[in-house]
C-alpha cells in the first residue's frame, strides 16, 4: 500500500534539500512569474476587504444583508468557515508531531502558516460584526473602575477567550518551529540587509546543544497544547450555536459536529496548497504522492465523521420530536435554498467518498475536485446552520429570509485576499519546508 | 383618458429626499429655500429649523380669559414642573369625526396624544390618527409659508390682493365667492362662515370629503325623509352583523364602538355577543366576527334585500345559502338587542334597508338612535362637489376659498374647472395639491394650534384649545375666513374669541375652565330625534351592480387606507411605516386580490397591473388578501399624493381616478413586478401550524372545558431566581378584544421615540416596532379565520437573551423587567437570535438620526438609542419610574400603564403589580383562557395571553 510511496524521494541529501528549499526562499528560483500572478489580485482583494471594512465603519451593519429573522449573516458563517479551516493546519503540526508521523515533516510549514492567515481571517471577522466594533475589548475580563465584568454564561465570551487563544498559539508555535530555519537562512544569505533582518528573526539562535536541548522542549509541550486547542476552540464555536435555544442550533451534538467538519475543511484547504506549491516550485522530492495520498485518506475519514453528524442531526430532529424544529429541518431539506442542504450533502458527504479508491487519491485533478468541493462544502454547511436555521423559528411571525449584499461578498473576497497575500507573502519570504525537521528525517531515512 | 403616474420606488431613507432638489425645495418649501441655496448640510438645516420651534416658544395654554396670550417657554407657565408633564384636553377630527383626546407637554412641548377619559367617543382610547398627530404637528414640511403661483409671497401682497377683493365682493354682493370646505363639525367654523354668508348673500358654501358616507347619510335621508346621524349603542347589542362594516374601524365613533364591542368578547367577564360579518373585502369587524361570510360583489345587494324581505316579511328567499336562515332566526331572537351595520360601500337603497330593518328589530332607542346630524350643515357631498365643479367650469365662480379640503387630488374634475377661477385661495395645514394649485396659499393652523370646537358622533361637544403658538405662522380657519369680512382691517380674526362666542353658554361661573379642563362641554349630546321610519323605506330596492362576467373583470371597490386616510397623512411616517391591520403592507396601497383570482389569472404577488375602470386607469402592485371575495378587487386610496413633503414623495398610487369612474375593472398584466414592502416576511400562506400560537377555542367546547386552553407554563428549573423586588410588573393581553386597530403600536412609537426606518430598510426586514401586530391566518386561503395577537416583549423571568450577551447588557431588574442597558451594549445581536418571541430590534443604521423629527418632538424620558444597539420593549418603564418616585414620595400605590394599554380603545392589555392580588392583571391571569406562549421555552414569560373563544352558531354548517 502506501509503504509502496516514499516521504522523499530517492537521491535527495540534506543538503540539496537545503539548498532547493533556502534558495526558493533566496530569491533564488529561476521564475517567480506564478507567485506574482496570485500575489498581485490576491492584494486586489485584499484592497477590497479594506474598502468595505471603511465602508463598514462608516455606515455600520446596514451595510450587509443582515435582518431580524437573521441577525447574524455573513460575517458569522464565514468567520465559522475560516476557523475551521485554520484547524487543518494545527491537527497535522500538533497531533501529528506527538505521534511522531513522518509524512508531516515536509508540509506542517505550509499548514501552519493557512493556520495563521484563516485564524486572522476568522478573528477579525466577529469584531467586524458588531454592531459597536469599538467596544469590542469589553469581552475581556479586565478589572476597570466602573466593576462591570463580561457575562460568564455567555458562549461568546468564552468564543472570544478560544478564539484569542487559539491565534495566540498557532503563532507561538508558527514562529517557535521556524526560529532553526531563519538561523539558516541568516547564514546563508548574502545581502546585509537580509542578515540583520533574518538574524533578528531568529532570536539569535546559533544551534548550540543547550539551545536545542530547550527548543526541542518547547516545542514538543507546544504542540502538546496546540493538539487538544484544535477540538477547544471548535468546540466553543459549536457552543455559540448549542448555548442558543433555537431550534435547530440547540443540540449537544453540535460540539463533535463543528471539530468534524472543521478538520475536514482544514485537510482539504491543505491538500490544496500543497498540490500546486509542489509542482510549481519543485517541491515534489519533499512533498510526494505520498503525502497527498495521505491527506485523501484524512479527507475520507473526516467526511465520515461529517456523514455521521448530519445523520445525527436528522435523526435527532425527528426523534426529538420538536415541531418547531422539524419544520425548520424540512424547509432546509425541501424549502427555497434546499440547494444549500444538499450540495453539502453531496460535496461533504459523497464526492469524497472516491478517495476509497487509490486511483482518484493519485489522480491530481480529482484530488483538487474534491477538496475544493469540500472546501466549498463546508461553506455551504455553515450557511446552512447560521442563515437558514433560522429562517423558521418557534414563532411563525418572526420567519423571514436572508440575502446578503454585494459588501457581505466585498467583504469576504477581503479575507480571502488578506488569507491569499499573507499566505504567499510568507512562503516567499521563509522557507515553505520545515529545514532543519526535514534534514533530521532525510538522514535518518539515509542511514536506515 | 385619466393616467395615474406609475409608482415610483422609494429610494434609500424617506427623509431624504428633502433637501436632494432644490429647486422642488425653493417652490414647495420657501421657508427652507433661503437656508438650502446656500451649500449648507441637512443637519444644519434641522438645527436651524429646532431652534425656530424652541424660539416659537411653544407652551401651556391660558386660562381662557378673551385677552389670554398664550406663554412664551422662557417664562414657566404655573405648574410647569421641568420633567414633569401636563396634560390638556382638546380634540382630533379627522373627515368630520371628532374625538376627545388629552395632550400631555412637557416643559411646554407637546409630546403624546391620548384619549380624554371623559370624552364619549373615547372613554380613554384612541385610534392610530389621534396617536400620530404629534408628529404632523412637528412636520418640518409644514414650513411653507404664503405661496402664490408657486413663488414664496408676504402676509401684504396677500393683503392687497384680499383688500381688492372685498371690494369687489361688497359691490357685487357676493356673487361668485365660493367657500369651500371639508365637513365641518365645528359650530363656530360654521357659524363664520354663515356670518360670511350673510354679509354676501350671493355666496354659497360647499362641503368635500373623499372618504365620504355619502351613502349612508343619504340613506337615512330616504327612510327618515331629512338626513340624520345614525348612533349605535353596540354596548347593547347581542347579536351584531356588518355588511362591509367600518363600525369599529372608520364609522364615526369608532373607537367607541369598539369599546363597547368589547365589552361582550370574553366569556369569563359576561355574557358574550354574537357577531356576524357578510363581507366582499376582510374589514376589522369582519375578523373580530364569530361568523365571517365572503360575499361577492354582485351577491350583497341580493344578500341585503334577502335580510329585507325575510327581518320585515318573514319570506324565505329560496336561493339564500344555508347560514342565512339560522342568522335571521337569530336576529329576530334577540328582537331589541340586535343590530345591523352597514359600512358606507353600500349603496344608498341598502342603507335605508337596513335603518328599516334596525327598526324592525326593535333596536331604537335600544341598540341606536337617530339624532339630527351632528355636522354644521349635512350635505350630500358628492352632489355639493359636482354643483361647485359644475359652476366653476361654466364660469359662474370668480372667488373660491379652500379650507382644509384638498379636491385636486382626490375629487374628479376638480383641476379642470380651478383653471376657470379668478382667484383662489386655499389654506391647510400643509401644502397640498389644492394649495399648490390655488393661487394662493395660505399657511392654515394645525388643530394644535389655534381655538376651535367640535362635535362627536353623538353631539357632544369639545372646546379645542391650542397646545402650542403656530410653529410656521399656520393661520386658524376662521382667520382666512375673517379676511373676505366687509371691513376687515388688517388683522385676522382671534379664534379664541370667535370660539368664546359660539358658547356664551360657558360664560359664567368656571364653567368654560371645567368644559377645557375636562374636554367635553356638559350635556352637549344630541337628543334623539322623534322621526319615524318612512314605510318605503323597507320597500327600496338596490339597484344591480357590476360584477365580474370574463376572468379578467371584477368589481373594484375603493376604500380609504387604513393608515393615509384619504390622503392628508401621506406625509406622516408613524402612519406610512404603519403595518395594515391585515396585509401588513407598508409605504405602498397595492390592489388586494383574492387567492383564487389572482390564481387564476397568473399573478404572483408584487406583480404590477394595469386597472382600468371606464376611461380610468392606474398601475398597481398586486396584493394577495386572504378571504376576500374572488369577484372583487380592493383598492385604497390616499395613497400617490403629488404635492406633499418629503416623507409622503412617491410612495403608492393614485387611485382617485378608478373610485370615480363607472363600471367594472379590467385588469391587465404589465410584466414588472414592484416591491412591496411588508412586515410580513414570510408566504402568508405558509404559516405551519399556529394554533399553539393563537390558542382559541368555540364558546360551546370552553364551557365543557374551562380550562382547554391552558396548558403548562414550563417545565421544571434547575435553577429558580425569580425577582425579588415588592413589586412584581406583569400584563395579560386579551385576544378576544384586540381588533388589530394599531393604536397600541403608534402609541409605543410614540411614547418610546422608535425610530422610522423607511420602506427600504421594512424591505430588509428591518422595521423598529417594539410592539408589532401579529397576523395569523388559519385554513383555507379563500375563506381563513384571522387572528391578531400583539407581541411585544414577553419580560421572561428566566431571559433567553439575559444569558447569551457576552457584555451583560441586558439584565433582570427587581421588579421583573428584562432591561436593555443600551450603554453597555456592543451589538453581537446573540440575544435577539436566543429570543423566542423575536420581540427585540436592532439598529443596523443610525436611523433615529436620520429621522427628521425636531428632537423637540422626541420624549425627553426615553433615550434616542444610536447606531449599533439592541433595543426592546421596556414595559414603558419610564413610566414605571415615575410611579415608583411618587410612590417614594407620598406613598401611593405603584400603579403604572403602559402607552399601549393606554392607547388600546378595547382595553385588550392589562398591566399591574402581580402582588397585587386585587390588581385587574391578576384577576386577567387567573382567567381560565390565560395562557403562556411557547410554554415548551420554559422562559415564565410577564406577559400571558387570553385564548380567543368564538361564539359560533351550532346551527350554521361549519
Amino acid at each position: 500500500m502506501s509503504e509502496a510511496l516514499p516521504v522523499v524521494l530517492p537521491g535527495q541529501t540534506a543538503r540539496t534539500m537545503t539548498d532547493h528549499v533556502a534558495g526558493v526562499a533566496l530569491g533564488e528560483e529561476r521564475s517567480y512569474l506564478w507567485w506574482w500572478m496570485a500575489f498581485l489580485p490576491s492584494l486586489g482583494l485584499l484592497g477590497l476587504g479594506i474598502v468595505a471594512t471603511v465602508w463598514l465603519f462608516l455606515n455600520g451593519i446596514q451595510i450587509f444583508g443582515n435582518d431580524w429573522p437573521n441577525v447574524w449573516g455573513f460575517p458569522i458563517f464565514v468567520y465559522v468557515w475560516w476557523i475551521g479551516i485554520a484547524s487543518g493546519g494545527t491537527f497535522i503540526s500538533a497531533f501529528f508531531f506527538l505521534t511522531r508521523v513522518d509524512w508531516r515533516t515536509s508540509i506542517n510549514r505550509i499548514a501552519e502558516t493557512m493556520t495563521l492567515f484563516s485564524a486572522a481571517c476568522a478573528g477579525i471577522y466577529p469584531i467586524l460584526h458588531l454592531g459597536r466594533p469599538w467596544f469590542f475589548y469589553w469581552l475581556i475580563p479586565y478589572p476597570n473602575t466602573m466593576s462591570l465584568w463580561p457575562n460568564f454564561k455567555s458562549p461568546l465570551m468564552w468564543d472570544f477567550i478560544a478564539v484569542l487563544a487559539y491565534i495566540v498559539g498557532s503563532v507561538l508555535f508558527w514562529y517557535l518551529g521556524l526560529l532553526p530555519d531563519l538561523a539558516s537562512m541568516r547564514d546563508r544569505t548574502r545581502t546585509r540587509f537580509k542578515q540583520v533582518a533574518y538574524g533578528v528573526a531568529a532570536l539569535g539562535f546559533r544551534g548550540s546543544g543547550t539551545e536545542w536541548t530547550h527548543f526541542r522542549a518547547v516545542y514538543g509541550i507546544m504542540a502538546a497544547i496546540m493538539a487538544p486547542m484544535v477540538c477547544s476552540v471548535h468546540s466553543v464555536v459549536g457552543l455559540d450555536f448549542a448555548g442558543g435555544n433555537m431550534p435547530g442550533w440547540h443540540g449537544t451534538d453540535y460540539p463533535p459536529f463543528f471539530v468534524f467538519g472543521a478538520v475536514f475543511s482544514g485537510f482539504a484547504a491543505v491538500l490544496l496548497l500543497i498540490i500546486p506549491l509542489r509542482r510549481f516550485w519543485g517541491l515534489t522530492p519533499y512533498i510526494t504522492e505520498r503525502h497527498v495520498d495521505v491527506l485523501c485518506k484524512l479527507m475520507l475519514t473526516a467526511s465520515l465523521c461529517v456523514a455521521y453528524a448530519y445523520m445525527m442531526e436528522a435523526f435527532s430532529v425527528f426523534y426529538g420530536h420538536d415541531a418547531a424544529e422539524i419544520t425548520m429541518f424540512k424547509a432546509r431539506i425541501g424549502g427555497f435554498d434546499a440547494g444549500v442542504y444538499w450540495s453539502t450533502i453531496i460535496l461533504n458527504c459523497v464526492l469524497p467518498q472516491l478517495f476509497w479508491f487509490r486511483v482518484c487519491r493519485r489522480w491530481v485533478p480529482i484530488v483538487l475536485l474534491v477538496g475544493f468541493g469540500a472546501v466549498v462544502g463546508m461553506w455551504l454547511e455553515r450557511y446552512g446552520i447560521v442563515i437558514q436555521v433560522p429562517h423558521k423559528t418557534a414563532l411563525p411571525s418572526a420567519w423571514g429570509v436572508y440575502f446578503p449584499t454585494l459588501w457581505d461578498w466585498a467583504l469576504f473576497a477581503g479575507t480571502c485576499g488578506l488569507f491569499a497575500s499573507g499566505f504567499l507573502l510568507t512562503i516567499r519570504l521563509v522557507p515553505a519546508i520545515s529545514m532543519f525537521e526535514m534534514r533530521e528525517l532525510i538522514t535518518r531515512k539515509l542511514a536506515r | 383618458m385619466t393616467k395615474t403616474p406609475a409608482p415610483r420606488q422609494v429610494s434609500g431613507k424617506q427623509w431624504r429626499s428633502l433637501l436632494e432638489d432644490p429647486d422642488t425645495v425653493a417652490r414647495q418649501y420657501p421657508v427652507l429655500a433661503e437656508m438650502i441655496g446656500h451649500p449648507a448640510s441637512r443637519r444644519r438645516v434641522l438645527q436651524v429649523m429646532a431652534a425656530s420651534i424652541a424660539l416659537g416658544g411653544l407652551a401651556g395654554c391660558d386660562n381662557g380669559e378673551a385677552d389670554g396670550k398664550l406663554i412664551p417657554a422662557v417664562i414657566a407657565a404655573p405648574g410647569i414642573v421641568p420633567g414633569r408633564a401636563n396634560a390638556y384636553a382638546t380634540a382630533n377630527v379627522v373627515g368630520g369625526d371628532a374625538m376627545g383626546i388629552t395632550v400631555a407637554h412637557q416643559m411646554g412641548r407637546p409630546l403624546k396624544v391620548d384619549g380624554n377619559p371623559l370624552h364619549p367617543a373615547s372613554l380613554g382610547g384612541s385610534d392610530a390618527f389621534a396617536q400620530a398627530m404629534i408628529l404632523d404637528f412637528y412636520d418640518p414640511d409644514r414650513a411653507a409659508g404664503i405661496i402664490t403661483q408657486g413663488q414664496p409671497s408676504d402676509w401684504p401682497s396677500l393683503q392687497r390682493v384680499m383688500a381688492d377683493e372685498r371690494e369687489r365682493l361688497v359691490r357685487s354682493r357676493g356673487v361668485g365667492l365660493r367657500v369651500l370646505t371639508g365637513s365641518v363639525v365645528s359650530p363656530t367654523t360654521g357659524r363664520t362662515i354663515d356670518a360670511l354668508a350673510a354679509a354676501y348673500p350671493g355666496m354659497r358654501w360647499h362641503q368635500w370629503e373623499a372618504a365620504s358616507r355619502d351613502t349612508v347619510s343619504n340613506g337615512t335621508a330616504l327612510a327618515y325623509g331629512r338626513r340624520l346621524d345614525v348612533v349605535p349603542h353596540v354596548e347593547r347589542a347581542s347579536v351584531l352583523l356588518g355588511l362591509d362594516s367600518d363600525l369599529i374601524s372608520g364609522a364615526p365613533g369608532h373607537v367607541r364602538h369598539a369599546r363597547d364591542f368589547a365589552a361582550h368578547r370574553n366569556p369569563t367577564r359576561g355574557p358574550m355577543s354574537r357577531v356576524y360579518a357578510a363581507e366582499r373585502a376582510p374589514t376589522l369587524l369582519g375578523t373580530a366576527a364569530d361568523h365571517r361570510f365572503i360575499i361577492g360583489g354582485a351577491e350583497m345587494p341580493a344578500l341585503v334585500a334577502w335580510l329585507a324581505a325575510a327581518v320585515l316579511r318573514g319570506e324565505q328567499p329560496g336561493s339564500a345559502p344555508s347560514w342565512f336562515a339560522p342568522l335571521v332566526a337569530d336576529l329576530k331572537a334577540a328582537r331589541g338587542g340586535a343590530f345591523i351595520h352597514a359600512g358606507p360601500d353600500l349603496p344608498v337603497e341598502a342603507q335605508a334597508l337596513v335603518l328599516a330593518m334596525n327598526e324592525a328589530l326593535g333596536g331604537r332607542g335600544r341598540t341606536f338612535d337617530v339624532i339630527e346630524p351632528v355636522a354644521y350643515r349635512a350635505v350630500d357631498f358628492g352632489a355639493d362637489l359636482r354643483a361647485l365643479t359644475d359652476d366653476m367650469a361654466a364660469g359662474r365662480v370668480e372667488t373660491l376659498l379652500v379650507l382644509d379640503t384638498n379636491p385636486v387630488f382626490s375629487a374628479p374634475g376638480f383641476t379642470e374647472a380651478l383653471a376657470r377661477v379668478r382667484l383662489s385661495v386655499a389654506s391647510g395645514p400643509s401644502l397640498d395639491e389644492t394649495g399648490d394649485a390655488a393661487t394662493w396659499y395660505v399657511p392654515g393652523a394645525h388643530a394644535f394650534e389655534a381655538w376651535s370646537d367640535a362635535r362627536a358622533y353623538d353631539g357632544t361637544a369639545t372646546i379645542m384649545q391650542p397646545q402650542a403658538m403656530p410653529l410656521f405662522d399656520g393661520m386658524s380657519a376662521v382667520g382666512v375666513l375673517s379676511m373676505l369680512r366687509p371691513g376687515f382691517e388688517g388683522t385676522p380674526q382671534d379664534s379664541l374669541a370667535a370660539v368664546r362666542a359660539s358658547w356664551t353658554s360657558l360664560a359664567r361661573g368656571d364653567a368654560w375652565v371645567r368644559a377645557l379642563a375636562d374636554g367635553v362641554v356638559p350635556n352637549s349630546a344630541s337628543r334623539p330625534a322623534q322621526v319615524a321610519i318612512r314605510p318605503e323605506a323597507g320597500r327600496s330596492v338596490i339597484p344591480s351592480v357590476v360584477s365580474g362576467e370574463a376572468l379578467v373583470t371584477v368589481a373594484l371597490v375603493t376604500r380609504p387606507d387604513p393608515g393615509l386616510f384619504d390622503g392628508r397623512f401621506a406625509n406622516n411616517p408613524w402612519l406610512q411605516e404603519l403595518p395594515r391591520p391585515l396585509t401588513k403592507v407598508v409605504w405602498d396601497n397595492p390592489l388586494l386580490l383574492a387567492p383564487g383570482l389572482a390564481h387564476r389569472l397568473g399573478l404572483r404577488q408584487g406583480e404590477e397591473v394595469e386597472v382600468t375602470v371606464g376611461a380610468a386607469s392606474a398601475r398597481l402592485p398586486v396584493w394577495i388578501a386572504p378571504g376576500q371575495a374572488e369577484d372583487v378587487a380592493v383598492a385604497l386610496y390616499g395613497y400617490g399624493r403629488r404635492v406633499v413633503g418629503a416623507v409622503g414623495a412617491g410612495t403608492g398610487v393614485d387611485v382617485y381616478p378608478l373610485r370615480y369612474a363607472a363600471g367594472p375593472a379590467t385588469l391587465r398584466r404589465t410584466g414588472r413586478v414592484l416591491k412591496v414592502a411588508t412586515t410580513d416576511h414570510h408566504d402568508v400562506l405558509d404559516t405551519g401550524d399556529t394554533s399553539d400560537i393563537v390558542r382559541h377555542a368555540t364558546l360551546a367546547d370552553f364551557m365543557r372545558d374551562p380550562a382547554l386552553l391552558q396548558g403548562g407554563v414550563g417545565s421544571p428549573l434547575l435553577y429558580r431566581n425569580p425577582p425579588s423586588g415588592p413589586v412584581a410588573w406583569g400584563m395579560s393581553i386579551d385576544l378576544n378584544s384586540c381588533i388589530g386597530c394599531n393604536a397600541c403600536v403608534v402609541a409605543c412609537t410614540a411614547e418610546n421615540n422608535v425610530p422610522v426606518v423607511g420602506k427600504t430598510a421594512v424591505l430588509h426586514q428591518r422595521e423598529m416596532h417594539w410592539l408589532r401586530i401579529d397576523r395569523y391566518f388559519e385554513g383555507p386561503a379563500e375563506k381563513p379565520e384571522a387572528y391578531f395577537q400583539p407581541m411585544l416583549c414577553m419580560h421572561c423571568e428566566e431571559a433567553p437573551c439575559e444569558v447569551v450577551c457576552p457584555f451583560g447588557a441586558t439584565v433582570h431588574d427587581q421588579e421583573g423587567l428584562n432591561v436593555m442597558v443600551y450603554n453597555r451594549c456592543g451589538g453581537t445581536r446573540f440575544c435577539s437570535n436566543n429570543c423566542p418571541y423575536k420581540v427585540r430590534r436592532f439598529n443596523y443604521g443610525p436611523y433615529a438620526a436620520e429621522e427628521a423629527r425636531p428632537v423637540e418632538s422626541r420624549n425627553p424620558d426615553v433615550t434616542v438609542r444610536s447606531r449599533g444597539v439592541m433595543e426592546k420593549c421596556t414595559f414603558c418603564v419610564q413610566k414605571i419610574a415615575a410611579t415608583r418616585i411618587a410612590h417614594d414620595i407620598s406613598g401611593v400605590a405603584e400603579e403604572a400603564v403602559t402607552a399601549c394599554q393606554a392607547a388600546c380603545p378595547t382595553q385588550a392589555f392589562s398591566f399591574g403589580n402581580l402582588n397585587e392580588p386585587d390588581s385587574e392583571v391578576v384577576r386577567r391571569k387567573h382567567s381560565p383562557l390565560n395562557y403562556v406562549l411557547l410554554p415548551e421555552q420554559n422562559t415564565r414569560p410577564r406577559v400571558t395571553y387570553e385564548g380567543r373563544i368564538r361564539n359560533l352558531n351550532a346551527e350554521i354548517p361549519a
